[in-house]
């Protein structure tokens, strides 16, 4: 079988791709709705988080994430990647955005370059459903809590714990597959360690919230 | 129509006996000791007397602002109601003037700069104590309800709380003897836990005289045997804490109510071995995270293994001061 393999000849999507496009049904068919498109994926270029209708978010979302991954992939220097950019990118000085900033910012990624979070709707209000569209690593702060890189919140305390008396209870393995006969005594020395360096945290705490 | 009617009556009949056991938990013990608890507080809102004013500066989101608030009537949640829901529901505690942790339902005294504190700042530090804390004496509350009646039990005490010991703690003399909890003994411990968190009892504070603390736990041998002790460090005060039906001593401060517990697991009760007497005392563990945290149950389910290990807060014994005593002001560090 002399065939390409088709899952090589585009590039291949971080994201999900749905089977069947919207219709987005207006007056011009088909072309009209590229065109409504055209200007959310030019938008999303330019600013780099949009706030829109679910589902003009999410089909525009597919073809952001193909036009920046080809642009990864072949280059400025590409003649079909060039005319699809063109084609793309209503506003043309957005063209070098895509090839000088956004392809070597995404370069070494292997998530998605765009991310779709689920956005309130007002109420009482039209009841679309209503989504936040961006770029990753854009320059806006964040728009969900940071919970994982503060080390001093509750939660993060104790999974630290719970990786200390992992490592005590694998480093007494090993030690205790080492010494072979020895098992039962090096156990109970390495808990004891464990005990008393816990126990010298406790009393440390206990004076520094006494002394004032 | 009388088939229908089969079929309803043994519910409705169900129903009233849920009733009555659930009558049945409020214990006698206990609502003695709300009695006394109630008549206290309500002499204490009485002796106000004449009502002042005291200014209270409020400094943190959504912008500063000055309340003129009620002398020893007016409390920190109060405040807070002025800043919205939002900032209600989240604080934890309240810091005075920048070093003293105050309870959210106890009154202010005087003109005073206030912050509340919460979860997610930079260090949440004084919070997580507060949480532990709490988790500490709910597990008390629910421990002395939970067990059949014809099975002793008196509350020792708690540990100062450390949230790097990895589980919170309850010392709790039963008269059970090598009593070894079975996985689903656990299961209903920590359920009842979260049936006493879901009942969103505000968690309510006041000092009394040693006379009224000790006529409240004169049942309770280990407390009274406390009580001197702490009120000689207190000025001859001791400081009450009330979730619902249960009272206790603690230094304080705590939450300003149960609500804020979100996943709770009793992860192990524990025999220890010392010299108190009267019976054997056992150290009932428990991990938990605020509502406001969510976590994967991957993760969560690390954190209960490590709470399983026995905690190693200091162990009560016949002879010795308690760890989690005396005054009623924490000071953050």
């Amino acid at each position: 079988m002399n065939q390409a393999e088709v899952s090589k000849l585009v590039s291949q999507l971080k994201t999900r791709v749905n089977p069947r496009l919207r219709k987005f049904r207006n007056p011009k068919g088909p072309e009209g709705r590229l065109d409504k498109l055209r200007k959310t994926v030019t938008a999303l270029i330019k600013h780099e988080r949009l706030e829109l209708n679910y589902p003009r978010a999410d089909e525009a979302r597919m073809y952001a994430e193909r036009l920046i991954s080809d642009a990864i992939r072949y280059g400025d220097t590409h003649r079909t990647t060039m005319e699809m950019a063109d084609y793309w990118l209503v506003e043309k000085q957005l063209v070098h955005k895509l090839f000088k900033v956004l392809a070597p910012r995404y370069e070494n990624y292997n998530i998605s370059y765009t991310r779709l979070l689920r956005a309130p709707r007002p109420y009482p209000g039209p009841e679309d459903e209503k989504a936040v569209l961006e770029l990753r690593g854009n320059p806006y702060p964040p728009l969900l809590p940071d919970n994982t890189s503060n080390k001093n919140l509750i939660h993060n305390i104790l999974l630290e714990e719970a990786k200390k008396a992992y490592r005590a209870k694998k480093y007494a393995e090993i030690a205790a597959k080492i010494d072979g006969v020895e098992v039962p005594v090096d156990l109970k020395v390495s808990n004891l360690n464990l005990e008393e360096s816990s126990s010298s945290e406790v009393n440390q705490d206990d004076s520094s919230s006494k002394s004032p | 129509m009388n088939s229908l009617r089969k079929i309803i009556r043994p519910v409705k009949k169900c129903t009233i006996l849920s009733y009555r056991r659930l009558l049945s938990t409020y214990s006698e013990e206990s609502a003695r000791q709300c009695e006394i608890f109630a008549t206290e507080q309500k002499k204490q809102k009485e002796s106000v007397g004449r009502i002042e004013k005291i200014e209270v500066q409020y400094e943190g989101q959504p912008e500063n602002s000055v309340f003129s608030m009620n002398k020893n009537i007016s409390t920190p949640y109060d405040c807070a109601k002025h800043l919205g829901d939002k900032i209600r529901d989240r604080s934890v505690v309240a810091l005075l003037n920048g070093k003293t942790l105050w309870h959210m339902n106890r009154p202010l005294s005087e003109s005073c700069i206030l912050e509340l504190l919460h979860y997610n700042f930079p260090n949440p530090a004084a919070a997580n104590k507060v949480f532990w804390r709490t988790c500490s004496f709910v597990l008390g509350a629910v421990a002395s309800d939970a067990f059949k009646d014809n099975i002793e039990i008196h509350l020792h005490s708690f540990p100062s709380p450390n949230v790097k010991s990895g589980s919170f703690v309850y010392d709790i003399q039963i008269g059970l003897d090598k009593w070894e909890p079975k996985n689903s003994e656990l299961k209903v411990l920590s359920l009842e836990f979260i049936k006493f968190c879901q009942k969103q009892y505000p968690i309510e504070c006041l000092n009394v005289d040693k006379k009224i603390a000790l006529e409240i736990f004169k049942n309770n041998p280990h407390k009274s045997q406390q009580i001197p002790d702490i009120a000689a460090h207190n000025s001859d005060k001791i400081t009450l804490f009330k979730a619902g039906p249960h009272i206790d001593i603690s230094r304080g401060p705590m939450l300003p109510n149960t609500n804020h517990i979100g996943r709770i697991t009793v992860t192990n009760v524990i025999k220890l071995d010392t010299d108190i007497e009267g019976g054997s005392i056992y150290r009932f563990q428990g991990v938990a995270l605020p509502r406001t945290i969510a976590l994967n149950h991957f993760a969560y389910g690390l954190i209960e293994e490590r709470g399983k290990l026995l905690n190693s807060g200091r162990i009560p014994g016949a002879h010795g001061t308690l760890n989690e005593d005396n005054s009623f002001v924490a000071h953050v560090n």
